[in-house]
């Protein structure tokens, strides 16, 4: 087996607020493997936009701050480089897009200056060189007329079409990671078709790793090999997708599960998960799901589950195994294994 | 296949426009060929809605406004809803929905066409005549960071529209905001609270309980869910199915999100570009698509299976959404479509059929159902 590309070993991250010093990501570990899709599923505050930031050495300090882990890559730990070697890193080895790409790109550039301007400085490309590039990549993305569109300013293209930029500029070193927060959110489903299927193709033709985080489970679904549910800040769940979908073992999963409708099914009620997303200012005791758990229990407010794997799954152990942070997980539905009926 | 009436611009909707009159109220006779029955029986039809348009004059600058254009952002829409019936808006950003809404209320004025409420005509009225209708159509939004005064308790925020319309005395009103909010899930302790205190799931539940302070008929919901987290979607659309059960709502339900719309509506419109391009009960429109946009759109909407998107095949639409500021000729959608022929380019279709209306001069005859006029949908 391969060595992992990337290994997060036990992230945390700190903000300092009012209320005082919040968790946002509160000991992750996870590796990521050559050419795969690892999904971060999560809702809002749950801090999976923060923990590939921590990665990427851009988490705002002040006020925010990695306080321990370590993020191995090629042979050295992201988190322990100046900024400087980072720089020569990120845009480069790895590399990311965001959910809206106004906010990323620079609004007073053309997006030839700012497309030209990553493979100037990370490939010492000149810069007819890199103009010539950075239009077949445009052009690789599917922006048509790249050579007219290349001289334009980002509020001139539509949200799908600037997301395309923004992927062109990405993938432009061929970066072996690309994180991709929330890639997609921002677009209508045919432009989201689009997106992802573009994606997947480039990814298919580097073989670059994506790691995708977002809070859409039918995107996890369409595009991940592996999911990991994250919930107040940490993993509560990992298991490679068609695990997850067919028999989720921790509650909030199966929340999450119950309380998105189908296209393709109908009138099947949902089931909500109750109460409020939650205050990393004001967690419980013990599991920080808890409060919001009908399978909680006293134990449950006295330590916090680990993520363990459960010595009656089936795929223990092996590549993929199912893990889950809870100490009553749901059990796996009778026979496990046949995918149809 | 190109029906000579299909394209012809007269009339609106299925060719056939009823006197406006007042005498209507109650008894009143199915305006599109009895094609309403998704549930909802006989029930009186509460909101009509004929070649609803809202243009938008714009210029783009010059001196001499050589810029000058106009959006169609609701380009001739026609649909009615009964009491008790939901009837979903599903269309990408840009395709009037939201619009057609506001027209309806009168937020925005439309610039063409006709709205009725219980057969009187409401499009054309100053505010002060619109002011009664007010109460019998309420609308929640989006964002219910925005959509609340942040300066005012939530106690306040639920009482004023009762304040504005005289209803009940000051006491009396007290009981019923506490009475509401407890009927949206939300703790009466807290209506001295202001919003910003409040996650956005429960803002969202106090922009039910406004809502629903002046016992409307109708209540469109606009986006009502999508800025809200996953876990917490799923709580205020049973709290809408509910009430809606309850209270004998009916509920326009405008949203982006196929799966939702399916979910909570019993007739469906699908809008692209100003125009509903296909209006079916939300079975037939999910089971059988007549309009290429909506089989594109249903096809590129994910599903929570992986086994399921594995076996999936996806119609891919190119390009983006033209803008809406130009007059087409032809199907707005033509650009984009799979199936174009040559006819579509020049003709424009309107939406047609008896049950499950499509405005596509390539769709299929309409099935099953379809010469069903007399039959009572078992549902």
């Amino acid at each position: 087996m391969a060595a992992p590309l990337l290994s997060v070993t036990d992230l945390a991250v700190e903000f300092s607020t009012d209320e005082g010093k919040l968790r946002a990501v509160d000991g992750i570990s996870y590796s990521l493997n050559p050419g795969e899709t690892l999904g971060i599923v999560g809702e809002s505050g749950s801090g999976k936009s923060v923990s590939s930031l921590a990665i990427l050495g851009l988490v705002p300090y002040p006020p925010g701050r990695v306080t321990s882990g370590a993020a191995r890559f090629d042979g050295v730990d992201l988190l322990k480089l100046r900024p400087r070697e980072m720089s020569r890193i990120r845009g480069r080895r790895i590399s990311m897009i965001f959910q809206d790409p106004m906010t990323a790109l620079n609004p007073f550039l053309t997006v030839e200056r700012q497309l030209t301007e990553v493979t100037q400085r990370h490939l010492g490309l000149s810069r007819q060189r890199a103009q010539r590039y950075a239009i077949e990549m445009l052009e690789r993305v599917g922006i048509p007329s790249a050579g007219r569109r290349i001289f334009d300013y980002p509020h001139q293209f539509s949200g799908g079409m600037r997301q395309r930029v923004m992927i062109a500029m990405a993938l432009s070193c061929k970066p072996q990671i690309l994180f991709a927060d929330e890639p997609t959110t921002a677009l209508d489903v045919t432009i989201q078709a689009q997106i992802l299927e573009l994606l997947g193709e480039l990814q298919r033709a580097e073989g670059t790793a994506i790691v995708l985080i977002t809070h859409d489970l039918g995107v996890v679904a369409g595009v991940c090999q592996r999911v990991n549910v994250m919930y107040a800040g940490r993993f509560v769940e990992e298991a490679n997708v068609d695990d997850l979908f067919a028999r989720p073992r921790h509650p909030y999963t199966v929340g999450l599960l119950h309380s998105i409708p189908r296209l393709d099914r109908a009138g099947e009620a949902l089931t909500p998960i109750p109460g409020q997303p939650p205050n990393l200012a004001a967690l419980p005791s013990g599991c920080a799901f808890r409060d919001r758990c009908l399978r909680a229990s006293e134990m449950c407010g006295q330590a916090v589950p680990p993520l363990t794997a459960d010595g009656k799954s089936t795929r223990d152990g092996v590549k993929g195994g199912q893990r889950f942070a809870c100490f009553h997980p749901h059990p796996v539905p009778e026979p496990a294994g046949a995918p149809t009926p | 296949m190109s029906d000579p009436q299909a394209v012809s611009p007269g009339p609106v909707g299925s060719g056939r426009t009823r006197a406006p009159g007042p005498g209507l109220e109650g008894s009143t006779p199915a305006p599109e060929g009895g094609a309403e029955r998704a549930g909802v029986g006989q029930a009186e039809v509460l909101l009509e809605v004929h070649n609803l348009q809202v243009h938008f004059p714009f210029s783009s600058g010059g001196w001499f406004g050589q810029g000058r254009g106009v959006v169609r952002a609701v380009d001739g829409v026609s649909f009615s809803l009964r009491s008790g019936e939901t009837l979903g808006l599903v269309g990408e950003s840009g395709c009037g929905k939201s619009t057609t809404a506001r027209a309806i209320l009168n937020l925005v004025p439309p610039t063409g066409g006709q709205v009725l409420w219980r057969g009187r005509r409401i499009d054309r009225l100053a505010e002060r005549e619109m002011f009664p209708f007010r109460r019998e159509m309420q609308i929640i939004f989006q964002d219910p960071f925005a959509s609340l005064n942040p300066r005012m308790t939530v106690g306040d925020i639920v009482a004023e529209p009762m304040k504005i319309f005289r209803l009940y005395d000051r006491r009396r009103r007290q009981l019923e905001v506490v009475r509401l909010l407890d009927q949206v899930g939300l703790n009466p302790r807290y209506l001295n609270r202001y919003p910003h205190e409040f996650s956005g799931g429960q803002r969202q539940r106090v922009g039910i309980a406004r809502a629903l302070a002046v016992n409307p008929k109708l209540i469109l919901c606009d986006e009502p869910v999508s800025a809200l987290d996953v876990s917490i979607q799923a709580q205020v659309i049973n709290l809408l199915m509910e009430l809606k059960r309850e209270l004998g709502l009916s509920l326009i339900f405008i949203a982006h999100d196929l799966s939702v719309v399916r979910h909570i509506s019993d007739r469906v419109g699908v809008m692209y570009l100003g125009r509903l391009v296909e209006l079916a009960p939300a079975e037939d429109l999910y089971r059988n698509p007549r309009h290429p946009y909506t089989q594109a759109l249903l096809s590129a909407a994910p599903i929570p299976d992986p086994v399921v998107e594995r076996q999936r095949r996806r119609i891919v639409l190119t390009g983006d959404v033209p803008s809406p500021d130009e007059a087409h000729e032809g199907c707005a959608f033509a650009d984009r479509c799979p199936i174009v022929e040559f006819d579509c380019l020049r003709i424009s279709p309107i939406l047609q059929g008896a049950r499950h209306r499509v405005a596509c001069l390539k769709a299929g005859p309409e099935t099953g159902n379809g010469e069903g006029q007399g039959e009572v949908s078992g549902g």
